[in-house]
């Protein structure tokens, strides 16, 4: 292996790369802020909502959960377009790793608020606690330990899942890479530059929820 | 069919069965002029066809022939909206209306002609022997006369050595993972010749002048076309007319600048006269 070539085409291409890496960040970034957002939703309405509310979301999350990434990023791409809603290809992207993610946080969600013992509910119920209350200062805290862990989990999986945007197109990280071994044929190199690049994102990710973690957990 | 063709197809014939968005009465080609730019499809990593190139421009072959399009259009061959697309992409793209003209190193089959309308061939791709220009055989004859001494380094594929002994019917055929292997083969005498699509060839030649030769011999030939949405024939007959006058009449400067740019070829004029279509 060249080291130096491999850095002066590595140098050569810091642009593309680097707006790869942007498109990246920022299709990860509103995926997982929107999806969690809906997902939040979603999981209030698995453990509170009505039979009917329930069985919808379950479904909802089901098949969401059920289905390769892959197949729903062509979905929204192609499908959507044929319903007439004509989405562009970041757009349609985001959109899948949305409805993704939300699926993930529901169940992590309704998965921790089930975790709580029954009897708290009841306990914050004789004290005279309303239900906003009762969520707002008995379950969420508890929950949103929970959660953390694998909310964290689920926002790393979603940086890793924004690579199949490439196949519709949308320049991320991947495809900026693809393009450059194209031009230059240092495939090894730049794929194992770009495995290095999403490992060490997803590794400051954890780490910053870690971090989190331990500013938010019960002394000992 | 790999299972990724076969997604793509299944979803591009979902979108056809619940009757695509309908163009509008009228044609693509009034589409695009009141649009005022073109939607070209092409892919973003296969030299010299189309590519990024250090400038960060998408650039290449099948891009040039997409700015024939916008330039005949709009007097502009800069007017264009490009749509990256990998090779699958290429006909869920068109049915769909993401894009109004695909230009991506696209062969020619009855198959596909099914799903697409294609346009006249712009290029006939196929594959050739790249040689070292110091070494020791000279050229395809030489190659042949060689017999087995002779290894042929080849992109990893299943009918490579049939593709091979096509052409050199004794020679050995050494096959390998990427392309940069293949050429490294060669490079270091490992190989005497690498098969490869005459278009990479050429390209191959065109970025490392007086390092390395042409065979002299083409074979499995096979036509690159555009591609439209089937059933417009206006449009069709637009861009025929486009790429016919590039390769035949005004704008053949244009098409040959580029074929010698991409490919290392300069072109000779179409005769002037009696129409070469018709020879």
């Amino acid at each position: 292996m060249d080291l130096s070539l491999f850095l002066d085409n590595l140098w050569n291409a810091r642009m593309s790369l680097l707006a790869g890496f942007g498109n990246t960040l920022l299709i990860s970034l509103v995926a997982v802020i929107l999806g969690s957002g809906l997902g939040v939703l979603v999981g209030l309405a698995l453990s509170y909502g009505n039979l009917a509310t329930r069985f919808v979301l379950r479904v909802y999350t089901d098949f969401l959960r059920g289905t390769p990434v892959f197949v729903l990023i062509l979905a929204c791409f192609y499908v959507l377009s044929v319903v007439g809603v004509d989405l562009s290809a970041f757009q349609a992207g985001v959109l899948a790793l949305t409805l993704f993610c939300s699926s993930h946080v529901g169940e992590i969600i309704r998965g921790a608020l089930a975790a709580i013992p029954k009897g708290q509910t009841e306990a914050a119920k004789s004290i005279g606690l309303t239900f906003g209350q009762t969520f707002a200062s008995v379950l969420l805290p508890q929950a949103l330990r929970q959660i953390l862990p694998t909310w964290v989990n689920t926002a790393t999986e979603i940086v890793k899942a924004s690579t199949l945007l490439s196949i519709i197109g949308v320049v991320e990280l991947l495809l900026a890479t693809q393009q450059v071994i194209s031009r230059t044929y240092l495939s090894l190199e730049f794929y194992f530059f770009a495995g290095f690049v999403y490992w060490l994102l997803n590794f400051l990710i954890e780490q910053a929820g870690r971090a989190v973690e331990r500013r938010v957990s019960i002394p000992q | 069919m790999t299972p990724l063709k076969t997604l793509f197809a299944g979803l591009a014939m979902t979108a056809l069965g619940a009757g695509a968005v309908q163009a509008q009465d009228g044609s693509k080609l009034q589409e695009v002029l009141d649009r005022g730019h073109l939607i070209l499809g092409t892919g973003s990593t296969n030299p010299p066809w189309h590519f990024i190139d250090q400038e960060n421009k998408l650039t290449g072959f099948d891009v040039d022939m997409g700015r024939l399009v916008a330039k005949a259009l709009f007097g502009d061959p800069d007017k264009i909206e490009y749509v990256q697309q990998s090779s699958d992409a290429r006909i869920p793209n068109l049915v769909t209306d993401k894009v109004d003209l695909t230009c991506q190193f696209m062969t020619v089959t009855a198959e596909r002609a099914q799903q697409v309308e294609f346009t006249i061939p712009y290029y006939r791709e196929g594959v050739g022997l790249l040689l070292m220009a110091n070494g020791d055989y000279a050229d395809y004859d030489a190659l042949k006369a060689a017999g087995s001494d002779v290894t042929v380094a080849v992109l990893q594929n299943v009918y490579a050595e049939e593709m091979v002994h096509a052409a050199l019917p004794q020679a050995t055929v050494d096959q390998y993972d990427s392309v940069d292997l293949m050429y490294q083969a060669l490079n270091s005498g490992r190989a005497e010749a690498a098969a490869t699509d005459q278009s990479a060839l050429r390209w191959f030649m065109v970025q490392n002048p007086g390092r390395y030769t042409d065979a002299g011999y083409g074979w499995n030939p096979q036509s690159y076309s555009c591609a439209i949405k089937p059933g417009d024939q206006r449009w069709l007959n637009f861009v025929n007319t486009v790429l016919h006058e590039a390769m035949t009449g005004v704008e053949f400067p244009f098409y040959s600048d580029s074929f010698a740019k991409w490919f290392g070829t300069e072109l000779e004029n179409p005769q002037i006269g009696f129409p070469v279509e018709y020879k």
